[in-house]
């Protein structure tokens, strides 16, 4: 069953209503508590078919990357979070990614990108041919709140592009 | 994040996560999923561990053709600083 918005929205709305004053304080271990999760009674199954060994992968990071040069950073003021993502190319270099998300510690990825976003360690495999190809462009989502426009507009655009690229397997690591 | 795993996999695009927090995951119910015993932030360990990211994901790869059961969370048994077992 797709997540059921309907049920969502209003106690969504209803929770930034009553927590815009915390936030905006700085109190978020308080308005994180009270959040209305979704609970989704079913869980959805592709059944995996094949070899890594002949499939194409793609990665999905919630560290907040993006690309220092030529990509905005996400936003990290507003209650609602910030659903869109950054498109994180194959051969993207270090020093190109910044890091926006204001709810975790950045340091040990500073130290170390693969642990928020393990694309160098992808890139060895595809080259000893364990997986047959780590697809050209990767994803990276910040911290997000609005599940609504998450679930409504934001995820049918990343599923209609990891499709357009042949995409067989996702691999996603939160922060 | 687990809903967009959610919706990929409805999608019908087999996915797996990382976790670290087994309460959330029982509440978002991801499709497969590798628990780790890592804070916040570090899914792989310390940073630098490369040996173990290689075998974190080679342990996902493995999880992927042997899970049959939508739902499945696989606790690894890495800890922080701390060799790996053989």
């Amino acid at each position: 069953m797709p997540i059921d918005l309907d049920a969502f929205k209003p106690a969504y709305q209803k929770w930034v209503e009553e927590s815009l004053s915390d936030w905006r304080a700085g109190n978020r271990k308080e308005i994180v508590k009270k959040y209305p999760l979704i609970t989704p009674d079913d869980i959805p199954w592709t059944a995996y078919n094949g070899q890594p060994s002949n499939q194409t992968f793609a990665l999905v990071t919630s560290g907040g990357l993006y690309l220092k040069d030529s990509q905005p950073p996400f936003d990290t003021e507003s209650i609602h979070g910030d659903t869109s993502f950054r498109e994180i190319p194959k051969t993207v270099s270090r020093q190109d990614i910044g890091i926006a998300h204001a709810h975790y510690d950045h340091s040990l990825a500073e130290q170390d990108i693969n642990i928020v976003f393990p694309i160098q360690r992808f890139v060895e495999l595809e080259n000893e041919g364990i997986i047959g190809r780590l697809t050209d462009t990767h994803y990276s989502f910040s911290y997000v709140n609005d599940a609504v426009s998450l679930v409504s507009e934001t995820v049918p655009e990343l599923i209609s592009r990891i499709k357009a690229a042949g995409v067989d397997v996702l691999f996603l690591v939160p922060v | 994040m687990g809903l967009i795993q959610r919706l990929v996999e409805e999608a019908g695009i087999p996915t797996i996560s990382m976790g670290n927090a087994a309460d959330r995951m029982a509440h978002i119910k991801p499709p497969r999923a590798m628990l780790v015993r890592f804070a916040r932030g570090s899914m792989f360990g310390e940073p630098g561990n490369v040996k173990r990211q290689r075998r974190i994901i080679l342990d996902a790869l493995e999880a992927l053709q042997t899970m049959t059961e939508p739902g499945t969370i696989q606790e690894l048994p890495y800890r922080w600083k701390q060799p790996d077992p053989e």
